[in-house]
């Protein structure tokens, strides 16, 4: 059922199906995503203290998921429609996780065993009678 | 997206001249078809976001809560597997876009390296993880109650809950009734002591209590329950300070865990008073002989190993203690045999009382032979410890509590990911064979498009993994 008619045609750039991404982009991106995971490695080796850490490697991470999404996800030349479904994906989860931290101390407060008479810790702490 | 009919028949009347026989004739025309598949595998890429998202909330909130658990546990992954795993996810993101291009340009030759280089990539990725997942099965670094490893993070030999380290552990059966071992082999169990820590010397008594647990009723009606005691026992023998006994070499070990015995360890970085480790003060036990495998050359030769054995144990001693990081309480630790197996009705009271504390100074880390040693003064750091220091002298002790939920949320995360990449290999293959068969052309190149997105997605997941599990500062 493979045909060989599609042969003769080569210049297919401006192909009415969808965009094209151009070699020099397609390296471009993969070269700076692997530039930014050293960085990202290396970044955790200076210590700008825990929450900067976090802040600087979330961020690298964002900048690399934006390029992929952008140029190997060709969402930069795509219809708009797309980056609508796509970003509010990422809204409702950004929501979900904002509600969930707004009351995350809803799940400390469960005693599951009595102060008083703890079970056999079966690993861990433990109080020295006592001492 | 699957192919039933090819309708080569209607490709003329649709296409755009030289239309493929794979657009269905349902669809106006090519572009209609195409564009109908990407809004679909939009959604679909939109929905695995928000699949993944509940993982991440449930890392976002455990580690909220619980800092010190992936500051500890991130240590047991190795960032170097990480990292080429990450690499190879985006070169082959690269090579799955460009697979893309191929097929839009109706080059098929390079289509087919760039699918194969892509399954390459994928397999090669699952390969590093299978690696990474088999070392934490050995290493009993797993979810949930499955946690039970035999290192510390920071390499430091603990002996785990059911005592089945692979290699150089300890495999001991227990009598109860008799608080000996009875089958096993041991090898040295060492908790590397912090020399950098200030201390004291304190000198220990340590009991065993024999009780029950008794629930009182008040006069609100409220239930407590107590531990009540009905005998108690002094245990007198200090374990050795050398862990004796004999490198029992294979599983005929003759060496045998016989005396009952407490040991204790200062553990500073890790500060939380009762830790017990898991832990067996062993001497030989001289068994039948059993061909010449074993350590000892005949049962005389064994005999006097167990009796030298014994004149080291001590009937009292003292322990190094420290003083915690700022702010916290004493870290002395009292191991009596194996709690586990000791059981609820039985409790060890340890009651340590501290000497005047030492006054010596200088930084005993750099020299590291002075080490905190039983009856030896430990001496005062002589600078505060940097952040990376105190990583390392918390990665020495044992996890904190709860560590098991970063590795249930770490498999959960990876494990899920894995099969992702799993799929995608699959996929790639399936248009692989397409490939060869020539059936992507310009007109026609929408499964090759459409599985890239979803490896692309896989990837940007990967790409918020690897910092949040992999590099934790």
């Amino acid at each position: 059922m493979a045909t060989t008619t599609h042969d003769a045609h080569d210049d297919h750039d401006d192909h009415g199906l969808a965009h094209t991404a151009s070699v020099r982009v397609l390296l471009a991106t993969g070269g700076s995503l692997l530039f930014l995971t050293l960085v990202t490695v290396l970044a955790t080796k200076v210590d700008f203290g825990a929450n900067l850490n976090l802040a600087v490697a979330m961020l690298i991470a964002v900048i690399k998921a934006t390029l992929v999404v952008l140029f190997f996800m060709h969402l930069k030349y795509d219809k708009i429609f797309h980056t609508v479904v796509f970003t509010s994906a990422i809204l409702a989860a950004a929501l979900f996780v904002g509600f969930t931290l707004m009351d995350s101390s809803q799940y400390q407060q469960t005693n599951i065993w009595n102060p008083d008479a703890p079970p056999a810790a079966p690993y861990g702490p433990r109080p020295i009678v006592g001492g | 997206m699957t192919v039933e009919q090819p309708h080569a028949a209607h490709g003329e009347e649709y296409g755009h001249g030289h239309g493929s026989p794979f657009i269905q004739h349902h669809y106006d025309d090519a572009k209609h078809q195409f564009d109908s598949g990407k809004l679909g595998i939009w959604i679909f890429l939109a929905q695995e976001v928000l699949f993944f998202s509940a993982l991440f909330v449930a890392y976002i909130l455990y580690r909220h809560h619980h800092p010190e658990i992936y500051s500890y546990a991130h240590k047991y992954l190795d960032v170097k597997m990480g990292a080429i795993n990450t690499a190879v996810l985006i070169f082959s993101s690269l090579t799955a876009a460009w697979a893309v291009r191929c097929a839009q340009l109706n080059q098929k030759r390079g289509l087919i390296l760039c699918l194969s280089l892509t399954i390459a990539c994928a397999c090669t990725f699952l390969v590093v993880k299978y690696f990474e997942y088999s070392h934490k099965v050995h290493e009993h670094i797993l979810f949930g109650r499955y946690f039970d490893p035999c290192v510390s993070s920071g390499g430091n030999h603990l002996l785990t809950r059911n005592n089945e380290c692979p290699g150089s552990k300890t495999t001991v059966e227990w009598d109860k009734e008799k608080a000996v071992a009875t089958a096993g082999c041991f090898a040295d169990i060492a908790i590397d002591q912090d020399p950098r820590m200030e201390g004291v010397q304190a000198s220990c008594s340590v009991a065993e209590i024999t009780g029950a647990w008794e629930e009182k009723v008040s006069a609100d009606g409220k239930k407590t329950k107590t531990f009540v005691e009905k005998s108690r026992k002094a245990i007198t023998t200090q374990c050795p300070e050398e862990h004796f006994g004999h490198e029992a070499s294979g599983e005929t070990g003759h060496a045998k865990a016989s005396y009952p015995c407490w040991e204790v360890t200062a553990q500073p970085a890790v500060c939380r008073p009762g830790w017990f480790y898991s832990w067996t003060c062993s001497g030989p036990v001289c068994l039948e002989e059993s061909g010449s495998g074993g350590p000892f050359a005949s049962q005389s030769a064994c005999q006097e190993a167990r009796s030298a054995d014994a004149a080291k144990l001590k009937t009292q001693g003292t322990i190094a203690m420290s003083e915690c990081l700022p702010g916290g309480a004493s870290g002395v630790l009292v191991n009596y045999n194996d709690h586990y197996e000791r059981g609820e009705s039985i409790r060890i009271e340890a009651d340590c009382k501290a000497p005047p504390a030492a006054t010596e100074t200088g930084d005993s880390f750099a020299e590291r032979e002075q080490q905190l040693q039983l009856g030896k003064k430990a001496i005062a750091p002589a600078h505060k410890l940097t952040t990376h220091e105190a990583h390392e002298l918390e990665a020495a002790g044992p996890p904190p509590e709860h560590t098991n939920m970063f590795f249930t949320i770490y498999f959960a995360m990876t494990g899920l990911h894995g099969v992702h990449v799993l799929f995608g290999v699959f996929v790639f293959i399936w248009l692989l064979i397409r490939a060869t068969k020539g059936h992507f052309t310009s007109d026609y190149f929408g499964p090759v498009d459409f599985a890239a997105l979803y490896w692309h997605i896989v990837d940007l997941i990967w790409i918020f993994l690897f910092p949040l599990l992999y590099l934790i500062h």
